[in-house]
């Protein structure tokens, strides 16, 4: 997967879209507020390329991480900012110092992830299922760097497929991020009819 | 403040360049490889991503059996002497446990592959700040060999060099 022509990542830009768009509607359901979605990025990328694209390395993020397993192996990683995590748990109803804080984000995570996953099942009619979702509140670069390191381990390119989800009203957004390794990137463009 | 070299996944830097610092940001299950002179101002650090290559391409800092060498060859070349060097190793933590329960986490399986490494070649281990499921930031100051680990959150720790019993500062 050294490289992805335009056309490639112009259709895993499309997924994300779709992915996220289902997500978007998930969480919008929960929180009883309107979602709004960025148009998404799709890069190909070194490792540590990746790593500077999502953000500041020594930012302190909240990150659930959800494993795919299946047809298409992935990693999907939702992050959140501090304040963004804060005003999630509002709108929650749970304290962010409570120590139910990090399963309520989780849970979050799990809803919206597993519903950009299913998306892009059905999508592609791939298996797909998502397993539990952990989370940690730490370094950016950290956080990025071992979802990258546990799952592409195999190439020294990472497909990182970006959205943001931004709740209306509220200073608060999701970034999404997909991960897959290089044999699920290679498994979606044979689905979409644009393998190598 | 002299300027950062910043040593991101993957890569490695040597300098024999006094006030220089090397960094590596957000260190999670990678581990950030210190190799320092014990007598000359001349240090280097590789940001190590996996234990090994296993035939796979990249940069020789990537992989915990090529970044020693790499490492040592370089400063070497920079003047430092080989039997002067330590090791100080930060990160390895255990953030999220992923890969479907294949064994150990790729943090501990990268710590404990840069500590073989280094046993093979003989190079002393002066510190570490690994493991755990915190991530961590390393900062190498080549000339005062002063080494530093700081967790998410927290304050820096020096960590090297070890200043000798009874030496006022």
């Amino acid at each position: 997967m050294s490289t992805l022509n335009d056309l490639q990542l112009d259709a895993l830009r499309e997924l994300a879209n779709i992915g996220s768009g289902t997500a978007s509607t998930a969480l919008s359901s929960m929180l009883g507020r309107a979602v709004d979605i960025s148009v998404p990025t799709a890069q190909a990328l070194p490792f540590a390329d990746a790593v500077d694209a999502v953000g500041p390395a020594e930012k302190l993020v909240t990150g659930v991480v959800i494993g795919v397993v299946g047809d298409m192996e992935a990693t999907v990683l939702l992050l959140l900012g501090e304040r963004d995590a804060a005003t999630l748990c509002g709108l929650l109803g749970v304290d962010p110092d409570d120590e139910l804080a990090p399963s309520a984000l989780g849970e979050i995570g799990n809803i919206v992830g597993a519903s950009y996953i299913n998306a892009l099942g059905a999508m592609t009619g791939l298996e797909m299922e998502p397993e539990p979702p952990q989370s940690a509140t730490d370094m950016l670069g950290a956080i990025v760097a071992s979802v990258l390191a546990g799952r592409a381990a195999g190439d020294d390119i990472a497909l990182v497929l970006d959205s943001d989800l931004k709740v209306e009203g509220e200073d608060c957004a999701i970034s999404f991020l997909l991960v897959p390794t290089a044999g699920g990137v290679q498994e979606l463009l044979t689905r979409l009819g644009l393998g190598d | 403040m002299a300027a950062e070299t910043m040593v991101r996944m993957g890569e490695f830097a040597c300098s024999a360049v006094a006030g220089q610092v090397l960094v590596s940001l957000g260190l999670g299950s990678c581990i950030g490889l210190a190799l320092l002179d014990k007598r000359a101002a001349v240090a280097g650090l590789a940001h190590v991503v996996l234990p090994a290559a296993e035939g796979r391409t990249g940069s020789p800092g990537k992989f915990a059996d090529t970044a020693v060498e790499a490492l040592i060859a370089e400063l070497v070349g920079l003047g430092a002497r080989r039997i002067a060097l330590e090791a100080v190793l930060v990160g390895g933590a255990s953030m999220f446990k992923l890969g479907g329960g294949s064994g150990m986490e790729v943090g501990q399986r990268n710590d404990e592959a840069v500590r073989a490494e280094l046993a093979r070649l003989r190079i002393p281990v002066a510190a570490t700040d690994t493991g755990g499921s915190r991530g961590r930031t390393i900062r190498v100051t080549v000339g005062s060999q002063a080494v530093t680990s700081r967790a998410a959150g927290d304050q820096e720790v020096a960590l090297y060099p070890r200043i000798p019993a009874g030496v006022a500062a």
